[in-house]
């Protein structure tokens, strides 16, 4: 099975979309409902607090996941430092990708970017896993600086794959832009991106984590497939 | 962890509440209770920070004057003293936190090792001892402001220092409730800079006072007043270690608390300690004693100015101001914690841990940390403030030593610490024994101050809570 680990800000009333539930419908999901605390803030003084309100909302979440027909647990943690309870919990449960929620309506498509370095074979084994023989067409995206015969074989060679597992994969290649504004671009007309992690860099210290900024730009959910560690 | 689980808290107090408690997983990244996690986020440079950051202020930038004062050149050695002791506290401190790896610091390890009473008495003058502390570090930040203002050409005199104080604890009050994200980063960054300007002024000054560059300094008679001046000066100046256990109290917040906790704390104290030392030693080469006396409680800046100039003045009253915000502002944090951890013992009562949602801050153990600091500052007196403040400290410093001998002896299932005292039974026992010993040398008018509230802090659980129990519980 896939596990896929759901991070919501619980007591900020963040919740999912029925698009979103509905397409994990085929997935373990572990719902992580977090609370950030400034540092002056012991977490455990927020537990004492908050606890019981806090996993009542996590139980009506686990519940609309249930219906969906995913398996589903949940796990409360009290935190200063978000990322890091999401690694860590990921790690503990062994997610091969989390979503950050967004707002969507029944999913029909999926964009799957496959731009620069990324483990092309465990996100398609993942979109394959997901999809699990439901009527959801995947458009592989790739941005490149022009047109070249290796960049359009590995976009064919990865529709194939998905093909043979009986999904309708399309390919579309963008040249010539600046990939993440093409990858925006191609993001209307999907209901959900599927993508890689990417290792940190400078470039995401500077403007955030790719994956977030897609989040942002698009509103609509983005599912992040971890890297192999 | 323990394999035998201890026995929970037990008792009421007199609205019929009970100290919470859950039973909990202690991993080294998170504390497990039974339908949540708390996720364990400070690393060891952050526990470093906690520790340093607290400890820096107060001394090197208000006593080298005072002290110089009291005891001639031999104020380096009452610093010494002073570190000596709390490096002996430091080691029973750090096995009770790798033992017991949750917030409440000094309070949770008295309340669980010697009962509810010293807890109390403990936990409730630990507030005041803060308190205390605190007003003391920001009448120390307003002697910096007044010099600030001088030294920009803004002479404003004394008379302002109070009010400059008044302003700034109001400040920190409030910017502590509205939440300030990304505290603890910037207090990283305050300590780092304020290390390195320290290290460059440590390294020249030593090179000077040993006579390697500038003019040799004429030899002073080491302890002109005799030895008990030593160890008076020791006691007032004691304040300026109480950084250390403040580690303890973030101790459910730290990652690998094991490994990290016995650093953070004893690390803390040897890297403030040396600088202390060192900072006095070449202080008073420059100076003299007397000279030093004189210029009060920003005695450093003309230190500076000496060394480099006015950029050396300059870089001390920056250094100066920085470093008593950073103390003042870890204080207010911890004084709040320590509500919460008596709070939630049921020793006060339930609200004063409350926590508001739209900030996420305990605004009402701030507003208690907050509102007596206030009221302190406009004494204005230095030497009072800093000397109950560590009386009060003293006093839990002493029990805890005290509290690891009780917990060793009869040693129960759970307690099983990574960290163990090297030279137990000796090294607690002189911790205790010269905490105590320490607070023999201080004004009179601190013992009775100090006395007084412990006696207040007693009566308190004697009438609101003395049925809680929580010797020997978890």
């Amino acid at each position: 099975m896939t596990r896929v680990l759901v991070p919501v800000a619980v007591l900020e009333g963040e919740s999912v979309s029925t698009g979103l539930t509905d397409l994990l419908g085929t997935a373990d999901v572990t719902v992580l409902g977090y609370h950030v605390l400034p540092e002056q803030t012991p977490p455990d003084q927020a537990r004492l607090q908050y606890e019981d309100r806090a996993t009542e909302a996590l139980e009506d979440l686990a519940a609309e996941f249930r219906q969906a027909g995913a398996s589903v647990d949940h796990r409360l943690v009290f935190t200063h430092d978000r990322d890091q309870t999401v690694d860590r919990v990921a790690d503990e449960i062994d997610a091969r990708a989390y979503a950050i929620t967004g707002a969507t309506g029944p999913v029909e498509r999926l964009l799957v970017p496959l731009t620069g370095d990324v483990a092309v074979e465990r996100i398609l084994s993942f979109v394959t896993d997901l999809v699990g023989g439901r009527d959801v067409g995947v458009t592989l995206f790739r941005a490149a600086d022009e047109e070249t015969v290796e960049n359009r074989a590995s976009l064919e060679e990865a529709a194939e794959t998905l093909a043979a597992a009986g999904i309708d994969a399309r390919t579309e290649l963008a040249t010539g832009v600046d990939p993440f504004e093409a990858l925006v671009d191609a993001v209307a007309g999907h209901d959900a991106v599927v993508m890689g992690e990417q290792a940190p860099s400078l470039r995401s210290l500077v403007f955030g984590e790719e994956t977030e900024r897609v989040a942002a730009e698009t509103v609509g959910p983005v599912l992040v497939v971890r890297r192999d560690e | 962890m323990g394999s035998e689980t201890p026995p929970p808290p037990g008792g009421t107090n007199i609205e019929g509440r009970a100290p919470e408690s859950e039973p909990t997983v202690e991993t080294d990244e998170a504390t497990i209770t039974e339908d949540a996690e708390l996720e364990r986020t400070l690393g060891l440079s952050g526990g470093l920070a906690i520790g340093i950051g607290t400890m820096i202020g107060a001394g090197i930038f208000v006593f080298p004057g005072l002290a110089a004062g009291r005891a001639g050149p031999a104020a380096a050695a009452s610093f010494a003293i002073g570190a000596v002791v709390a490096l002996l506290v430091a080691l029973p401190a750090s096995e009770l936190a790798t033992a017991m790896p949750k917030s409440g610091g000094g309070y949770y390890f008295i309340s669980r090792g010697l009962g509810a009473l010293p807890g109390a008495v403990v936990g409730l003058s630990l507030w005041f001892g803060l308190v205390f502390a605190t007003a003391f570090y920001l009448v120390g930040f307003g002697f910096y402001a007044v010099d600030t203002l001088a030294e920009l050409g803004v002479a404003v005199g004394e008379g302002l220092v109070v009010p400059l104080a008044l302003l700034f604890g109001a400040g920190f009050t409030v910017l502590n409730v509205t939440g300030t994200e990304n505290a603890a980063k910037l207090q990283n960054g305050v300590v780092a800079l304020l290390l390195s300007i320290l290290a460059v002024f440590l390294l020249y000054g030593s090179l000077d006072a040993l006579g390697v560059v500038g003019q040799p300094s004429a030899p002073e008679t080491f302890a002109p007043f005799g030895s008990i001046p030593v160890l008076t000066t020791a006691a007032l100046v004691f304040t300026s270690y109480l950084g250390f256990a403040q580690v303890a109290t973030v101790a459910g917040e730290m990652k690998r608390p094991g490994r990290n906790l016995p650093l953070a704390m004893i690390g803390s104290v040897l890297v403030v300690g040396v600088m202390y030392v060192v900072t006095v030693f070449v202080a008073t080469s420059a100076f003299g004693s007397d000279r030093l006396a004189a210029l009060g409680e920003t005695a450093m800046v003309e230190v500076g100015r000496e060394f480099l100039g006015s950029a050396g003045a300059l870089a001390i009253v920056f250094g100066g101001l920085l470093a008593t915000m950073s103390s003042a502002n870890a204080s207010v944090l911890s004084t709040s914690r320590a509500i919460y951890a008596v709070s939630k013992d049921a020793l006060l009562p339930q609200w004063a841990s409350r926590i508001n949602l739209k900030y996420g801050t305990p605004h009402v153990a701030l507003g208690m940390a907050g509102g007596p600091i206030l009221v302190l500052v406009t004494t204005g007196q230095v030497e009072i403030l800093a000397e109950v403040a560590s009386f009060l400290h003293l006093i839990m410093y002493g029990l805890i030593c005290v509290a690891l001998v009780a917990l060793r002896r009869d040693e129960p299932e759970w307690y099983d610490p990574d960290f163990r005292v090297p030279g137990y039974p000796f090294v607690p026992a002189l911790g205790a024994l010269t905490s105590f010993a320490l607070i023999g040398f201080m004004q009179p008018a601190s013992q009775i101050i100090g006395i007084a509230i412990m006696l207040v802090s007693a009566g308190w659980y004697f009438y609101y809570a003395r049925d809680v129990t929580l010797k020997g519980a978890l």
